[in-house]
């Protein structure tokens, strides 16, 4: 029973909108779909594997025989399911440094929002808001996001270089050889274990 | 801001010394009362920020405690329980964070953390006669006032070489370049010791990022001991003593260096990010540069952001590991929040050049380091930055002079097509360098002092 | 659509779990406990599974309460979510749960309200439609590569590390036939299995 798994880290959070504002949060994932810029910045972050957000309206837990309990609930829930790298603490920093805007407007819609910036009463709205997750598997336990595009690029390049080479000859290697590891010379860092979370 | 009340403020906390003798006593409190009474006398001799108008003193004298410390000079439990969570646990205890495993496990450190250190006293001289007086002076303080015991203590001096005080390393390196920028503390500003802001210039940290009680660059106040007045113009430290295996690291740059196309100084600067004598490799990569280096406004103003691929700089170099400037984007936002302020100083005699060196000898570094939270600074560095690499792009690629290797791991240093400049592997990695032992501690300010000295800590 | 990015499929379900008072182990305790003696690797249901990057499986108690002045209200139903993020479409991965991992499957389905068992595939799928919610955004950062390429690549790269090491500063002569073997043997070399912690150790015995 574990949030972690080799070096992702399986984060869930819950937290109640009044009905009405959650039509704004959709509006804004419909914006956000269509306005790629806004994404920019969780790419350039390079350490989500995936992430989601999941809106349940409050009639639309699932419900699957007349004898199991009628909901009646106020709010509309907002889940967030995320696969990311590094520490807890370190995910929640960077996003507060540098994703302060997307944040907010995801989350703002949300009762007891403090906003995402200064970080500390947002990390005790994260805390307040997460439920721990019980059984976490990763195919690749050893490999962050920065790791698994790393290998695909270097796969890339190997393909490319493994068919260049064929009938190449001896004199015209070497230099061919240079030009494969200058591709690669980036992309080489060892998988391994994670550091220890804090 | 407030101004820096710059006479509060222990001087060790604002700026290095460069005085080239020093010696680090440490002590236990052997009473709470007595212990009480011997920081007040010893507050008199404590060097504070003020300028030295008249010249330089002979030598100058600091205090820090551990948590350990703090609890035996009695300070009231609600108190010393606000402190933050890794202070109070000590660095020992960390050791799983920081990667303190294998070679630099505590099995392997010095006789003195076996003992529980309260105390660390740095006194810093000009000379070795005014470093013995001081000691000796303040050796006698201790004694007459019973309050506390020398437990040992560990001497450091800056490197001789031919007779002249150098700031050299063991490893041959010219050490002391680029300790960050604080709002408020008046040194000499340097760019490309701050932050960068959106248009490209270097501006000051926040001065929380160093001093408690002060805005740090998050917006916020970093976590902090109650009552204020307690933390307040205060600072943590790390010491760790850094053991240097000379002889490792000259066979193995001599090794590497005679299949490396470059040559040995030009793989030797690779490791690093400057050559020997200082200069950025990312300023001039191809060889040293005495104008870069004796130019202020030059030796430590470079950023990555032209160099992405590491093909002038490699981007598992010491010092872009360490502080990676713009290289993780988002104009360095990601990385001012994660500097520390060193004050590091090799202890041990400088074996020459031409001499293979020996692993066993007393030789390393001391290094110290200042920091308002030991947790997100100096711990995220030593933790994601030197013994892991994800945030570099390099996997678990460890920091090449300094990560815990134990003869695995390996480092890429990039390159280009140029015969001179190839990408270049370095593998089977050793430890360079042991950690034999150190601790965290708090530096107190002035008025700390003083109350702790009175038994006037209120819980709040 | 939503539930996709590229190539990879965001499925959410919430299955509600039964609620039984008189029973000496609650149906989610019930679940939690089972799913602590899984395995969380390759061993586990989702190495058989084999188009999941990854998923998990969490019983939530209830909603979370702020504090004033949001309302305190609870769910009358707990729920055990499943997040899973794999290759391809919904069916497909479902069919394959059911048929590559039906023990684990109803050992913990069993716990929820109108689950049909997993030998009727047809039943079951329809059932985990029932439970499932679409995923209003959904971000995938490598999202146009299977399970298999990443471990794929994954082995590759640290293959092509290794061979750099051992064969760096070799001459050409040396190098490109040491070049051609090492190509033949990554080749040859068995597929990466999911879920799996021999990373280096693989690759060293490969070489």
């Amino acid at each position: 029973m574990s949030n972690i798994h080799g070096k992702a880290y399986a984060m869930n959070t819950v937290s109640p909108m009044k009905p009405w504002k959650t039509y704004i949060l959709r509006l804004f994932f419909f914006i956000w779909r269509h306005y790629k810029p806004l994404g920019d910045g969780l790419v350039q972050l390079s350490f989500i594997h995936f992430a989601r957000w999941v809106i349940v309206p409050r009639c639309a837990f699932p419900r699957l025989s007349e004898q199991q309990p009628k909901d009646d609930l106020q709010y509309d829930y907002l889940f967030f399911f995320s696969n990311f790298n590094g520490t807890w603490n370190q995910y929640i920093d960077a996003f507060s440094a540098v994703l302060f805007f997307g944040l907010n407007n995801i989350w703002r819609w949300s009762e007891k929002f403090p906003g995402s910036v200064p970080v500390t009463p947002f990390k005790s709205f994260i805390v307040r808001g997460q439920v721990e997750t019980d059984y976490y598997y990763t195919a690749y336990p050893h490999a962050t996001t920065n790791d698994v595009k790393a290998a695909h690029r270097v796969q890339a390049a190997l393909g490319d270089f493994a068919r260049q080479m064929e009938g190449m000859p001896p004199a015209k290697f070497a230099d061919a050889y240079l030009q494969f590891l200058v591709k690669v010379q980036g992309d080489l860092g060892e998988t391994g274990e994670a550091p220890v979370g804090t | 801001m407030s101004k820096l009340d710059i006479t509060d403020i222990q001087g060790f906390a604002l700026r290095g010394y460069n005085f080239p003798f020093a010696r680090f006593l440490f002590l236990k409190i052997s009473d709470k009362q007595k212990g009480r009474e011997c920081i007040g006398r010893l507050v008199k001799y404590i060097t504070t920020g003020e300028r030295w108008d008249q010249g330089k003193p002979k030598t100058t004298v600091n205090i820090a405690f551990t948590y350990k410390g703090l609890v035996a000079l009695g300070l009231p439990e609600p108190s010393l329980l606000s402190f933050p969570v890794e202070f109070v646990q000590g660095m020992k205890a960390r050791g799983a964070i920081l990667s303190d495993t294998g070679k630099n496990s505590p099995h392997h450190w010095d006789a003195v953390w076996e003992h529980e250190v309260h105390a660390w006293l740095g006194v810093f001289a000009q000379s070795q006669p005014d470093l013995e007086y001081q000691c000796s002076e303040l050796l006698t303080l201790l004694q007459e006032s019973g309050g506390a015991t020398k437990i040992d203590s560990q001497d450091a001096g800056a490197l001789q070489i031919n007779g002249q005080i150098t700031t050299k390393e063991h490893f041959g390196y010219t050490d002391g370049f680029g300790n960050p920028e604080f709002m408020g503390v008046e040194k000499d500003s340097q760019p490309g010791q701050g932050k960068l802001t959106a248009d490209g210039k270097w501006t000051p940290l926040a001065t929380g990022e160093l001093l408690l009680e002060y805005a740090d660059e998050a917006g916020e106040l970093p976590v902090a001991p109650l009552p204020h007045l307690l933390a307040s113009n205060g600072t943590f430290m790390v010491y760790r003593k850094l053991h240097q295996n000379v002889a490792t690291f000259r066979k193995y740059l001599k090794e590497k260096g005679a299949l490396y196309p470059g040559g040995t100084e030009k793989l030797a600067s690779k490791f690093i990010g400057r050559w020997r004598d200082g200069t950025p490799v990312e300023l001039s990569p191809s060889e040293p540069s005495p104008a870069i280096v004796g130019d202020k406004s030059r030796n430590v103003n470079f950023t990555f952001g032209n160099d992405l691929d590491g093909a002038r700089c490699p981007v598992g170099a010491h010092v872009r590991r360490t502080n990676p400037r713009d290289a993780f984007g988002f104009n360095g936002k990601l990385i001012n929040r994660r500097r520390i302020s060193r004050r590091g100083m090799p202890y041990g005699p400088y074996t020459p050049e031409d001499q293979p060196g020996t692993d066993d000898e007393e030789h390393g570094m001391i290094f110290m380091a200042l920091n308002a939270s030991l947790f997100r600074q100096f711990e995220f560095v030593q933790q994601q930055w030197i013994e892991y690499g994800n945030d570099a792009r390099q996997g678990n690629d460890k920091d090449i002079l300094i990560g815990n290797h134990g003869g695995s791991g390996k480092v890429m240093i990039q390159g280009t097509t140029d015969p001179n400049n190839p990408p270049f592997l370095c593998g089977a990695l050793p430890n360079f360098v042991e950690l034999r032992g150190g601790d965290y501690f708090f530096v107190p300010s002035i008025t700390a002092l003083r109350m702790i000295a009175a038994n006037s800590v209120d819980p709040r | 659509m939503a539930n996709k990015s590229g190539s990879i499929y965001g499925l959410t379900i919430l299955s509600p779990v039964k609620d039984d008072p008189h029973a000496e182990i609650s149906p989610s305790l019930a679940v939690r406990m089972y799913l602590q003696t899984l395995p969380v690797d390759g061993r586990g249901p989702f190495g058989r599974v084999s188009s999941t990057h990854m998923a998990r499986l969490v019983v939530l108690d209830d909603v979370v309460y702020f504090g004033m002045p949001s309302c305190e209200e609870h769910l009358k139903s707990k729920y055990l979510i499943f997040e899973s993020n794999f290759d391809g479409e919904l069916e497909p991965y479902l069919k394959q749960l059911a048929a590559e991992a039906s023990d684990e499957v109803h050992n913990i389905w069993q716990h929820c309200i109108g689950y049909p068992g997993v030998q009727n595939v047809d039943a079951f799928i329809a059932y985990m439609k029932r439970c499932q919610v679409e995923t209003t955004f959904y971000f995938a950062d490598v999202n146009n590569k299977t399970v298999q390429q990443t471990l794929q690549a994954l082995q590759t790269q640290s293959a092509v590390a290794s061979f750099i090491e051992k064969n760096q500063g070799k001459p050409s002569e040396e190098l490109q036939p040491a070049f051609i073997e090492f190509m033949s043997r990554l080749n040859k070399a068995p597929r990466p299995k999911p879920g799996s912690t021999k990373g280096k150790e693989l690759t060293d015995e490969l070489l």
